[in-house]
């Protein structure tokens, strides 16, 4: 019984990476940006829901609010600190530094608004319900899932069959082409940033609910978004899909042998476990090097 | 006040060590490490047990923390081999995390959260150094040998050898180098002296826990290195330094919320870093920009 509901809430947890993970595997396979204030990103979205929820002023404003601020950060961020460091060196660390420099910056001012201790929103959809005896799940599991289905089924659809979605798959190709056929690389990569975006707001929505939020999450948000697009293997979306299924479940079910405490320490092991056995990830073509 | 400067001298030379070490990867190897408070904990950790349960000589618990240190390090170089600047940032970052976790369990080794106490004061030749001007002595001692061995490195074959692999590797290898023997040794001695510091900070302090080998304490040394100049010799101690009188200078503003004193300091040095790298990328000290 025990191993069925880990691997139920395992899921949820693994749909919920998925979607982070993929947000930053999209920005940084199209645009070569190493976008560590992604973390930010989450926790901007997950407050911004927090606080207007709590402000009683319903569900759909909540969620507007916090789709708002993910997006109006991811884009701003690339107009306003990527666009200028790419503009005159752009080399990885420059960028990495800047991104980290921001996210330390919005875990703080969060934390000074917000309190820096653990928060949780409270809604009826947290109760859980015996679904068969001995196993409880979540009103909000499921829809974890089904938003997490909804989401990359959008993006999968996005990708594949719009001009722009092609055009930020072609971006990741070969950005000179791109220019060539006349496309504007920036105003791409601002889309790659909106979507990129967008996708975390459902987990950081759901996740407020769930587990609960505090401002230091974005460092374990980012933990879990580097080892899935490793993992997954860089620039491959699928990839990096499964991968965060697969840290989801297997953090989820080591409860069957270790402490919670430890569930971190998981998911390092498998991202360093491929790191030296299979540098290239589930499905990625170019190895890492 | 004396005792107040004094402290604050201590507490800048211990970390200008971890700065000056880190950037030694960084600056000249391109490693990009999130880990360097696992190796400033571990240095404590054994330093501490060294000076409780065998003798506190520094003859007996720096050694004994470099070679804890250096050990660990191995298992930083194992990714560092096979894989570039990107994912290494999230290797290291994964041993950060995990290393956390181990220093709070780890209860008959690091006390827990609880940590360890009463850890007796360095015993330099039979003296017992305890007092902040006396100690002051020895940190800024250690940190003149870390920065002359660091600078002897990097003015040797060795040295040239690592700036030619952060220019190319390719280069460096289809030249015979030997790229992976040549990264490991470099993440072995800047553990190793990383390590140093720790022996220090337990010894002056006589008290550690967890919270000063955090992602928090990685990333504080992360920004002084960078705020002061990457790959620079005098870029780590003006960063180290500044960064370590923020706090005061933040108490000297009677206008800021002084229960906010951390989270002011760091919201300053992210903002810093951020604004240099779009203006200064190469630091305050170095002039141009660093690759």
């Amino acid at each position: 019984m025990l191993a069925i509901q880990l691997a139920i809430t395992g899921l949820q947890t693994g749909a919920l990476y998925a979607l982070t993970a993929v947000g930053f595997s999209l920005i940084f396979g199209s645009t070569r940006i190493f976008h560590f204030a992604h973390g930010a990103t989450f926790v901007i979205a997950a407050y911004f829901f927090y606080g207007v929820f709590g402000a009683g002023l319903g569900l759909l404003p909540s969620i507007a609010a916090a789709g708002l601020g993910a997006v109006a950060f991811g884009v701003l961020l690339d107009r306003l600190v990527y666009a200028p460091i790419q503009r005159h060196e752009g080399s990885f660390f420059t960028v990495f530094v800047a991104s980290f420099g921001v996210g330390i910056v919005v875990q703080n001012l969060i934390g000074m608004v917000f309190g820096r201790g653990f928060v949780t929103v409270n809604t009826p959809l947290s109760r859980s319900v015996e679904m068969i005896p001995g196993v409880y799940v979540s009103p909000l599991a499921w829809i974890a899932i089904l938003c997490t289905a909804i989401f990359l089924g959008a993006l999968q659809f996005f990708l594949r069959r719009t001009h722009t979605g092609m055009a930020l798959r072609a971006l990741a190709d070969n950005p000179e082409l791109v220019r060539t056929f006349g496309l504007n690389p920036r105003m791409i990569a601002a889309t790659a940033f909106a979507v990129g975006s967008v996708l975390v707001v459902p987990a950081a929505i759901i996740t407020s609910a769930t587990t609960g939020l505090n401002p230091a999450i974005g460092h374990h948000v980012m933990l879990i978004s580097l080892a899935a697009t490793i993992v997954g293997g860089i620039g491959s979306v699928s990839g990096t899909m499964l991968a965060g299924l697969l840290l989801g479940l297997a953090e989820s079910l080591a409860l069957l042998v270790v402490d919670s405490q430890w569930t971190e320490a998981v998911t390092f092991a498998i991202l360093f476990a491929f790191i030296i056995i299979r540098p290239a990830g589930l499905l990625g073509r170019a190895t890492a090097h | 006040m004396e005792a107040y400067i004094f402290n604050l001298v201590n507490l800048i030379a211990i970390y200008a060590i971890l700065a000056v070490t880190l950037n030694f990867i960084m600056g000249y190897a391109g490693i990009y490490s999130l880990a360097h408070a696992v190796f400033f904990g571990l240095g404590a950790y054994t330093s501490a047990w060294v000076a409780q349960n065998v003798h506190p000589s520094i003859l007996l618990t720096i050694p004994a923390a470099m070679m804890a240190a250096a050990a660990l390090s191995l298992l930083l170089a194992l990714p560092a081999l096979r894989v570039r600047g990107e994912y290494f940032v999230a290797a290291s970052l994964g041993l950060q995390v995990l290393a956390v976790t181990i220093f709070s369990e780890w209860k008959s080794f690091t006390g827990g959260i609880g940590g360890v106490l009463a850890i007796p004061p360095a015993n330099v030749f039979g003296i017992e150094v305890f007092k902040p001007a006396h100690f002051a002595i020895l940190s800024v001692v250690a940190l003149v040998i870390v920065m002359a061995l660091i600078n002897a490195l990097v003015h040797s074959s060795f040295g040239r050898n690592l700036r030619a692999i952060h220019d190319s590797e390719s280069a460096a290898a289809s030249f015979g180098k030997n790229v992976p023997m040549i990264k490991t040794i470099s993440v072995v001695i800047s553990a190793a002296l990383a390590a140093v510091a720790g022996a220090l900070y337990a010894s002056y302090l006589s008290f550690i826990n967890v919270e000063s080998f955090t992602l928090d304490a990685s990333v504080l040394v992360m920004a002084m290195v960078i705020i002061g100049g990457t790959g620079t010799v005098a870029g780590p101690i003006v960063g180290a330094a500044l960064l370590m009188l923020l706090p005061s200078l933040i108490s000297w503003f009677d206008f800021l919320p002084q229960t906010e004193i951390g989270a002011l300091q760091q919201i300053i040095y992210g903002l810093g870093m951020t604004l240099l790298m779009i203006f200064r990328p190469g630091g305050i000290v170095g002039r141009r920009a660093k690759a």
